[in-house]
């Protein structure tokens, strides 16, 4: 047995001094997670930016930390080799005869902050308007969600839409990042949300363009969203119907529905393309067309 | 057999998870029209939050008596109190607002004859901070004195929030569009009651509603609307309180 014992102590030790330590740090990848990195966000970024007028309009945060930031912890791994690795968090080339950085923040690189935006609070402030308002002038969520295309609308990007009111002063401000962005698990962000109905344009609805009405006509659970966890652009079949379904006006809706009827692969395609046509319509279409909901395969 | 049991079980627990049936809920179309005046036509409030508020009158009915006993302080009382000029406060009244955000500051209102005072001297602070003219007028009220910015709007939302603290449920809140129509959705099945809950400030009266509505499961307010109004009408299904605006103590 104390054989057995010496035996297999022996052979523990020979595979920790084999194995390939797997836990070393990668220097190259920088984690806002590690926990020597979650001090005050003021420790290493300065906002503004010293120059950032050469690169923005406006005060802003437009380029990565200064060297101290690194050194102060990392000077061993910082004159580590001809090419240290943890250069390459920020810089492109990793020389030091070569300054060149990655665009701030590096647009290849995981997220690692969700934006906490409350749609409510701000619903109140800067969406109100008097009723003489042009209907271009009343859509205030154009501050923030200008046009990305003719389809539809872009999330901000940027502080810009953020620090003409959260600039100092008024909570969450700029020197206050935690305010506004959380630590989350790293994740690729999407630019390119998934759309129900692609077909849709906003500046559209004929000659009239009858599409441009108030934001929240048609987004009705805006108003109401503290966070932007778990969002969805929340557009009822109804807000759609009121013009595309209505007796003596159009019959969009039904007669995609007698299509289906006919031929039960028939697609969708007046507001979907195909991925959403080819579905089953939900029972809130069958219910605007007052007909009980049915599936495909039971169409034969 | 251990194992067997305890397979059997997890399989158990799910199938049951997935045979739940999914909550049935309802949804509320709400639609404000009022008259400012005898002599005004009928129209949309615009812009307005309302809640609704689990349980009957009855149940409410602390909450209510506090709504009706909480003193009342109007847009252009707060802002004389705090010795704003004129043209702020005429600023602030055509476009109905209740801070300097809700809409933009036009040229005209930071330098010339229509220039708000307020507005010129954070515009001159503006312009040394942030170098570009542009950029000094788009931002100017983070230049703002913080009761001048937007004390009136957090002095209401401090009102709002002890108030709604004395509901007894999840209060639901949403905003109505311009045309007065908001749409409460994910409502579970019951009685709630239906109020702005700090009087709305129309022409010179100050009207509360607070009015007991049912919902039921499934109804996707395809129908008609819940109307709401200052004035009675055979489809108005509640008519708000009208008082007298107060008058400001700075008058």
């Amino acid at each position: 047995m104390p054989q057995i014992k010496t035996k297999s102590v022996f052979f523990i030790l020979i595979l920790i001094c084999v194995h390939p330590r797997s836990s070393a740090a990668d220097y190259s990848k920088f984690s806002h997670a590690t926990q020597k990195h979650q001090a005050a966000c003021s420790t290493c970024h300065k906002v503004p930016t010293k120059e950032w007028a050469k690169t923005s309009a406006f005060p802003d945060i437009t380029d990565y930390p200064g060297h101290d930031a690194c050194v102060s912890c990392h000077r061993p791994q910082f004159f580590r080799g001809a090419r240290p690795p943890i250069c390459s968090v920020c810089h492109s080339k990793t020389s030091p005869r070569d300054d060149v950085r990655y665009a701030f923040r590096n647009p290849a690189s995981n997220r690692q902050f969700a934006t906490e935006f409350p749609h409510d609070r701000h619903q109140d402030v800067i969406a109100l308007l008097r009723f003489a308002h042009a209907p271009q002038n009343y859509n205030n969520c154009t501050i923030c969600h200008a046009a990305r295309t003719t389809t539809f609308k872009a999330a901000p990007k940027d502080h810009a839409s953020c620090f003409n009111c959260h600039w100092k002063s008024q909570q969450p401000v700029a020197e206050n990042c935690n305010g506004c962005h959380k630590l989350t698990t790293p994740y690729v962000s999407n630019d390119q949300p998934s759309r129900i109905s692609i077909n849709f344009i906003h500046d559209g609805g004929g000659e009239k363009k009858q599409h441009v009405a108030e934001c929240t006509t048609c987004h009705i659970n805006i108003t109401k969203a503290a966070s932007l966890r778990g969002l969805k652009p929340d557009v009822p079949i109804t807000s759609c119907t009121e013009c595309h379904n209505k007796d003596g006006l159009r019959q969009d809706l039904s007669k995609e529905l007698v299509a289906i009827d006919k031929n039960r692969g028939f697609v969708c395609a007046y507001c979907h393309a195909p991925n959403v046509g080819s579905l089953d319509p939900p029972a809130s279409h069958y219910l605007i067309a007052e007909r009980p909901p049915i599936k495909r395969r039971d169409i034969k | 057999m251990k194992l067997v049991f305890a397979l059997l079980l997890t399989v158990t627990v799910v199938v049951a998870q997935q045979q739940v049936p999914p909550r049935q809920t309802g949804v509320l179309r709400l639609r404000v029209r009022v008259k400012a005046d005898d002599a005004s036509v009928l129209r949309g409030l615009a812009r307005k939050r309302f809640f609704l508020i689990p349980g009957t009158l009855e149940q409410n009915r602390a909450l209510i008596d506090a709504i009706d006993r909480q003193p009342v302080t109007t847009r252009d009382c707060y802002y004389k109190k705090l010795g704003a000029s004129a043209a702020l406060i005429d600023w602030l009244k055509e476009g109905d607002c209740e801070s300097v955000y809700c809409r933009g500051v036009e040229k005209d209102y930071v330098t010339g004859p229509k220039a708000v005072p307020e507005f010129a001297s954070a515009f001159a602070a503006s312009q040394k901070e942030f170098r570009s003219e542009e950029t000094a007028r788009q931002w100017l009220t983070t230049n703002l004195a913080a009761d001048v910015r937007d004390g009136f709007y957090r002095n209401r939302q401090g009102v709002l929030d002890a108030l709604l603290k004395q509901a007894g449920g999840a209060v639901h809140s949403v905003m109505i569009d311009r045309n007065g129509t908001a749409y409460f959705t994910d409502l579970g099945p019951g009685t709630y009651v239906l109020s702005n809950v700090i009087p709305t400030e129309l022409g010179q009266t100050l009207v509360t509603w607070n009015c007991e509505v049912q919902v039921k499961a499934g109804d996707l307010a395809t129908e008609k609307p819940y109307l709401i109004s200052n004035r009675k009408d055979k489809l108005v299904k509640c008519v708000g309180i009208e008082k007298p605006k107060p008058i400001c103590a700075a008058d």
